[in-house]
């Protein structure tokens, strides 16, 4: 069994054979669904095409799809529809107080020092998914970038490979590995906290978070692990403040407006397209001008 | 070199001259360059600025952005098959809002950045159509803004934006198909109008 080669034993023997068990049982739903899907839709087997821009026909076939473009596949949209709602209150009543808080005590300049922390210390993980993607290229900045900003850039705290060597990040997560090899997304998730994601994106995320240093170095204690997780999650934010009350702003329908983009925000990554890596930059000064 | 030679000269470098300031012009890029440009010059007017000259800075703007984007196109191509089933007021009404709502988006984007100058990476063009990659700088990271063009009668109109990786025809569509499932058109109106006046 594949996922037994990995050393689960100090996550608690308890916890690594659940885990294991629902590993297993997403994978295989999510290969089934992905299959399905791929019988309907034109993709070539073996990686995920954009659409193309260029497509014609606005008027589209008796779908009502327009230009290739599919409807996110959503057949739990209600449970999502409550989650998006939860996730909401959850932002205005805990995430943005706190985001506010914490932006006020910590200045900018180590706030963007811990994201570049939290983005180092991430580095295996994207390490072996560009390996595992074939991509080499990737994979060789992924480790020259490690060697010197854990070095040069004193552990990680400055992006010193981005600002004196050129080396711009490169993303890699399992979700995409998994996309790069063929697999499908399934069906799109909104989960409670984590946000949006699909059945093939949770099976690559619970496989990262076993290749997270930080998991290794504190003995599975899951305290520790959720502590780490949202302190990068809070830090991330307060880099991007404004991120999802602009979405809120520009759609009329925020639940669609954040499935779509999620969506394409994956397909592109798996097609191959540099720009979207995840890694916290800060959009706005305090004005609200872009900088 | 007499006076043949000479004139035979000076006649290819006009021509010369000539065909490659009408290849630029009639580029996507090169007809899509003057309309940004436009839009930008107004932004970083000084007699505009300011939420108080907020309204005659729009319409100043979307005068000059008229020119350069086809907005019956895409209110067609975010409606779909439902645009078919509309009367020519209907049709009317819906792309006046949803130009307003483009104009919130778009622009509003574009203020934000201050008016910095645009820059054209790339163009691709397939056929009748055609993609502009530009960036609009910013000190730690710029907003990418993708331009998707249909030549109309020689002149290239934009139909599509991708501003920051998100299509926003494909975006709008979904969250208009959503809608309509639960609501009909005049409640999508209502929807659109109410989305426009939160912009003031």
């Amino acid at each position: 069994m594949f996922f037994g080669r990995f050393p689960l034993q100090e996550f608690g023997n308890l916890n690594g054979f659940v885990i294991k068990r629902i590993l297993l049982v997403f994978s295989l739903i999510c290969l089934v669904t992905g299959g399905a899907q791929y019988c309907s839709a034109a993709t070539e087997a073996g990686s995920m095409e954009e659409p193309d821009w260029l497509d014609d026909d606005p008027f589209g076939d008796e779908g009502g799809n327009v230009g290739g473009a599919e409807t996110v596949f959503d057949p739990l949209e209600p449970m999502n529809r409550f989650f998006f709602e939860f996730n909401d209150n959850l932002y205005y009543l805990i995430l943005k107080p706190v985001n506010r808080f914490y932006s006020i005590v910590v200045p900018r300049e180590f706030r963007t020092c811990f994201g570049n922390f939290f983005y180092n210390l991430a580095s295996p993980i994207r390490l072996v998914n560009n390996l595992l993607q074939g991509d080499f290229v990737d994979a060789g900045a992924v480790l020259s970038r490690f060697v010197i900003n854990s070095t040069l850039g004193v552990y990680g705290f400055g992006d010193v490979a981005s600002q004196e060597f050129g080396l711009k990040p490169r993303p890699g997560d399992l979700g995409q590995t998994l996309g790069v090899w063929g697999v499908g997304e399934g069906a799109y998730l909104c989960l409670p906290v984590f946000g949006p994601s699909n059945l093939r994106d949770i099976v690559g995320f619970a496989g990262d978070s076993y290749m997270h240093p930080v998991g290794h170095f504190n003995d599975g204690n899951m305290v520790a692990n959720i502590a780490f997780y949202t302190g990068r999650q809070v830090n991330n934010l307060s880099l991007n403040p404004n991120v999802y009350e602009e979405l809120k702003s520009y759609a009329l329908d925020p639940y669609v407006s954040m499935r779509e983009a999620y969506f394409d925000y994956r397909v592109k990554l798996i097609s191959g397209d540099q720009a979207a890596d995840g890694h916290p930059q800060p959009l706005m000064d305090q004005e609200g001008k872009y900088e | 070199m007499n006076n043949r030679q000479r004139i035979t000269v000076l006649t290819c470098a006009i021509v010369f001259s000539l065909v490659s300031v009408v290849w630029a012009v009639t580029s996507p890029t090169g007809q899509l360059k003057p309309t940004l440009q436009s839009i930008i010059d107004v932004i970083i007017d000084d007699s505009f600025k300011g939420e108080g000259r907020k309204n005659v800075r729009r319409q100043k703007i979307m005068a000059h952005v008229d020119k350069g984007f086809d907005f019956e196109e895409m209110s067609k191509r975010v409606l779909g098959r439902t645009w078919l089933d509309l009367s020519a007021v209907d049709q009317g009404r819906f792309i006046e809002q949803f130009t307003k709502l483009l104009e919130n988006v778009y622009i509003g984007k574009l203020e934000a950045y201050g008016g910095e100058q645009i820059q054209y990476l790339d163009e691709k063009i397939k056929g009748d159509r055609a993609m502009v990659t530009t960036i609009v700088p910013g000190q730690t990271k710029g907003l990418p803004v993708n331009y998707i063009m249909i030549d109309k009668g020689g002149d290239w109109m934009v139909y599509d934006l991708k501003i920051e990786g998100i299509g926003l025809i494909k975006n709008y569509r979904e969250q208009f198909k959503s809608i309509l499932k639960r609501n009909d058109f005049q409640g999508l109106i209502k929807e659109l109008e109410k989305k426009n006046k939160s912009f003031q």
